[in-house]
């Protein structure tokens, strides 16, 4: 791993920089009989956004916590920017845990700066680069504050200010939307975008699909320990047919003869849910209808979204799960 | 390790920020003003002069009485005269007393025997102008910003029965329960003799022929029928000062004693010298160089000094070991350690939090001993320059670094005890589970804390060195008492291997728990997980 270092600073070998960030190979973690990640495998590019999506549960946390050699993993290794555990590279990294909390009888520049400092950073740098950091995302007038007079929110901010402050190339974001108003959600995906423009690498979970598709280069999907996708969001959305829903006078068992229909529900709005044959498109279905005579009096075609694919992928378990 | 000390410095600064740090530094000083002072204050402001009435019927016993009362004054002044003088000398006058050569009995031991053994040593400072031309006299030794001295009040004044209650020619005859019932209200304070609203204190009653009443020592004694009402009466509703009562029962015997020589024809001027005759007695340490060996004040206080170094120490040790323990589980209720897992090793975290609360501790020590001696240098007085020799006296014993030595080591033993018991725990009220046992182990030392340094090579004291967890307080109090080599440095490896073992077991430990949620594991788990990392590495 300290050849990749070195490897890095000289020119003839700097096409063979990695664009691999993270590999994680057939990772396993068990807890007694409780099998926590079941034989994941990943390969986050250099400079990508990654979100692990995935019910309560998944095992999200947990190949979080592998990654940053928190724990252990039972079996399988991780190759993380060139070093065989984070903690040889761990001052190039950036995390933000699930659960958020600080110190509380600090200001908030002061942990901001605290944490910067455990990352290798100058104290002299720290607190400037804390400072800025506060002003930049709306929280300058706040700065002397202490963490336990900030609002939830605030202190949310102020954690995520911490992990980043170093700089890091690689950034591990567990549930940062969790907890925040639109408004700040809209800070966090700022936060986001900025680091990736500044070259870092992103991993993040999330319940939420929308801030998944909206950010996301890549996404991994998780359930009951297991991998069920991995690849860019477009190839997800690509596992489902388009939606088509319409509405008009005939019925469903009218619709489902025709050739382009796979299956048809209605929905609570009287609506009625085509589910496309595979090969076919809309436009297809539109014609069919018109050669069928059918009378239209609507007709909507979307994409199908993440959530979809998330319901889709995951089945029942999701929708147990998104219960909680 | 430099993120050791990232965490250390953190860590000293989060816990020395608080206001309870600051409390408990500024309570010591406050405490020992207050108890060098609030006596002082109370005995000279808050006990008012005390009126009591004297009724003699004897014609005989009153003078008596009156003297007691008056000389008891004059002890009073005498000892405030010495104190002025001893405040305001030049050159101050402690600072030549050699607690090396001082008898271990004190100052205060020599001056009872002095007025036990001549009861009227002190009279001439009764008579008028005796205590101006006293002080008169010291001024030439005097600084020259020396305050005027201001005699102590009386702290009892006798006041004679008004007419209206019981007329002059009725207090020779009249029976004493009259004078009683007719003074009750005055002694309950339902009403007052004066209009300052003096309470009346006592009521001296000697009847007619009290002098004749007389406790006969022996065979006699034991058949003789004696009426109380026949004897001197002491009334008084307060029970708890004595002073007033004793002095008198003290002179009325002394009296008697006398009057019985008399009768006697026993030489009262022998009598005075046999009974000041003593025999020689003077305590010797056999440890002690050879012609050294009289066991002085400053033998007392080596002695005695790791006492409050053992209570000191039990004091710091169990502060800090309790914000370490309040901090990693704050830590872990927050999820904190989850970030400062992914920026340092367990190891790191762990040192660093050790060394910062380290840090704390040694401030406190610090704090109590600056302010300690700053009080001791603006109190400026009799007491304080005797207790500035007294800290000369532990500086120089030696004891100091044993001190910071078996304080480092207790430290060591009880942060890594309380530190794996912080990384079991989720929150507060689940430590209580555990803290209930760590208190009585650490109760274990405060409680044999006399009894040890009683008797420092004792069979206690020996068992206790020898357990770990109680060798830096048991040790540090037999410091003094020359301890066997073997009991020193045995029970002191036998406690660094043990810090070693503790802190290596608390780092797994921490490791283990420091992640977990919910409930503490059991002890079996626990054992199973430990043994687990062993074979992992």
């Amino acid at each position: 791993m300290d050849t990749f270092k070195s490897n890095n600073s000289m020119k003839a070998d700097s096409v063979f920089v990695p664009t691999t960030a993270l590999k994680l190979n057939n990772l396993v973690k068990r807890y007694g009989d409780f099998t926590a990640v079941s034989d994941l495998s990943l390969e986050v590019p250099k400079g990508s956004i990654y979100g692990f999506l995935g019910p309560n549960g998944a095992g999200k946390t947990t190949t979080i916590r592998m990654i940053l050699d928190i724990v252990k993993p039972s079996s399988g290794d991780i190759t993380i920017l060139g070093a065989s555990s984070a903690m040889d590279v761990r001052n190039r990294i950036g995390y933000l845990p699930e659960e958020k909390g600080l110190y509380k009888k600090m200001k908030a520049w002061a942990v901001i700066a605290y944490f910067a400092r455990l990352k290798g950073m100058p104290s002299s740098e720290a607190k400037p680069r804390a400072l800025e950091l506060l002003e930049r995302y709306g929280l300058g007038d706040f700065a002397n504050a202490k963490v336990e007079t900030l609002s939830k929110g605030m202190g949310q901010k102020v954690q995520v200010l911490a992990s980043i402050a170093h700089r890091p190339d690689f950034v591990i974001l567990d549930e940062p939307f969790s907890g925040l108003d639109p408004s700040n959600q809209q800070v966090m995906e700022q936060v986001i975008s900025d680091l990736n423009k500044e070259g870092a690498t992103i991993i993040f979970s999330t319940h939420v699909m929308s801030h998944a598709e909206r950010i996301c280069d890549r996404i991994l999907l998780i359930a009951s320990a297991k991998k069920v996708f991995d690849g860019t969001v477009q190839e997800a959305k690509d596992l489902l047919p388009p939606r088509v829903r319409v509405a008009g006078d005939f019925s469903a068992a009218q619709l489902i003869e025709l050739p382009s229909v796979n299956d048809c529900n209605i929905d609570d709005d009287g609506m009625l849910n085509i589910d496309i044959s595979s090969g076919c498109t809309p436009q297809q279905l539109m014609s069919e209808c018109f050669d069928a005579q059918l009378t239209l009096e609507s007709f909507e075609y979307r994409q199908p979204d993440l959530h979809d694919v998330f319901l889709h992928l995951v089945g029942e378990e999701a929708k147990v799960a998104t219960l909680r | 390790m430099n993120n050791s000390f990232i965490i250390a410095g953190r860590e000293y600064a989060d816990n020395a920020r608080t206001k309870g740090f600051w409390i408990n530094l500024l309570m010591f000083p406050i405490i020992l003003v207050a108890a060098i002072k609030v006596p002082q204050l109370l005995e000279e402001k808050a006990i008012p002069t005390r009126d009591y009435i004297l009724i003699d019927q004897s014609e005989e016993l009153g003078d008596v009485v009156q003297l007691a009362v008056d000389r008891q004054y004059a002890a009073k002044v005498a000892e405030s005269l010495s104190k002025y003088y001893m405040a305001n000398a030049k050159g101050g006058v402690t600072k030549g007393i050699d607690l090396e050569k001082m008898p271990s009995g004190g100052l205060d031991g020599m001056m009872g025997d002095f007025l036990e053994q001549d009861p009227g040593a002190l009279d001439s400072l009764m008579q008028p102008g005796a205590i101006d031309s006293a002080v008169a006299m010291m001024q030439l030794g005097l600084n020259d910003d020396a305050p005027e001295f201001v005699a102590p009040r009386r702290p009892f004044s006798k006041v004679d029965v008004p007419t209206s209650i019981i007329s002059a020619a009725e207090l020779g005859t009249m029976d004493s329960g009259e004078i009683v019932s007719r003074l009750r209200p005055y002694l309950l304070g339902d009403k007052y003799l004066t209009t300052d609203e003096n309470k009346l204190f006592a009521v001296i009653i000697i009847p007619q022929g009290a002098a004749a009443q007389v406790k006969r020592g022996g065979a006699a004694g034991l058949i003789q029928q004696l009426d109380e009402k026949d004897g001197v009466q002491f009334w008084a509703k307060n029970l708890a000062d004595m002073s007033l009562s004793r002095a008198i029962s003290s002179a009325l015997n002394e009296h008697l004693r006398t009057n019985e020589y008399q009768r006697l024809g026993v030489d009262e001027e022998i009598v005075s010298q046999v009974k000041s005759t003593q025999m020689l007695f003077t305590s010797f340490d056999p440890s002690k160089d050879e012609g050294e060996e009289k066991v002085s004040m400053a033998d007392t206080i080596r002695q005695f000094a790791p006492l409050g170094f053992v209570y000191m120490m039990w004091i710091a040790i169990f502060t800090v070991v309790n914000m370490l323990l309040n901090n990693t589980i704050e830590e872990k209720s927050n999820r904190i350690i989850e970030v400062l897992l992914s920026s340092a090793t367990p190891w790191e975290i762990m040192s660093g939090k050790l060394i910062g609360i380290a840090g704390v501790g040694m401030t406190m020590m610090v704090g109590w001993v600056a302010s300690m001696i700053g009080v001791l240098m603006y109190m400026a007085g009799p007491q304080v320059e005797w207790a500035s020799t007294l800290l000369e006296v532990i500086s120089n014993s030696g004891l100091l670094p044993l001190f910071g030595l078996y304080y480092m080591c207790g430290y060591l033993i009880y942060s890594g005890l309380f530190l794996a018991i912080g990384s079991l725990c989720s929150t507060i009220k689940e430590s209580q589970n555990f803290m209930g046992t760590a208190t009585v182990i650490l109760m274990v030392p405060l409680m044999t804390m006399v009894f040890v340094a009683r008797d420092p090579n004792g069979t206690l004291a020996q068992v206790l060195t020898w357990i770990p967890l109680y060798t830096p307080f048991v040790m540090m109090n037999r410091a003094a008492a020359d301890p066997p080599a073997f009991d020193m440095w045995g029970s002191a490896i036998l406690m660094l291997v043990t810090i070693v073992t503790m802190l290596w077991v608390s780092s797994r430990i921490f490791r283990i728990g420091i992640l977990r949620t919910g409930q503490p594991p059991k002890l079996v788990e626990l054992f199973k997980s430990l043994t687990r990392s062993l074979k992992n590495q």
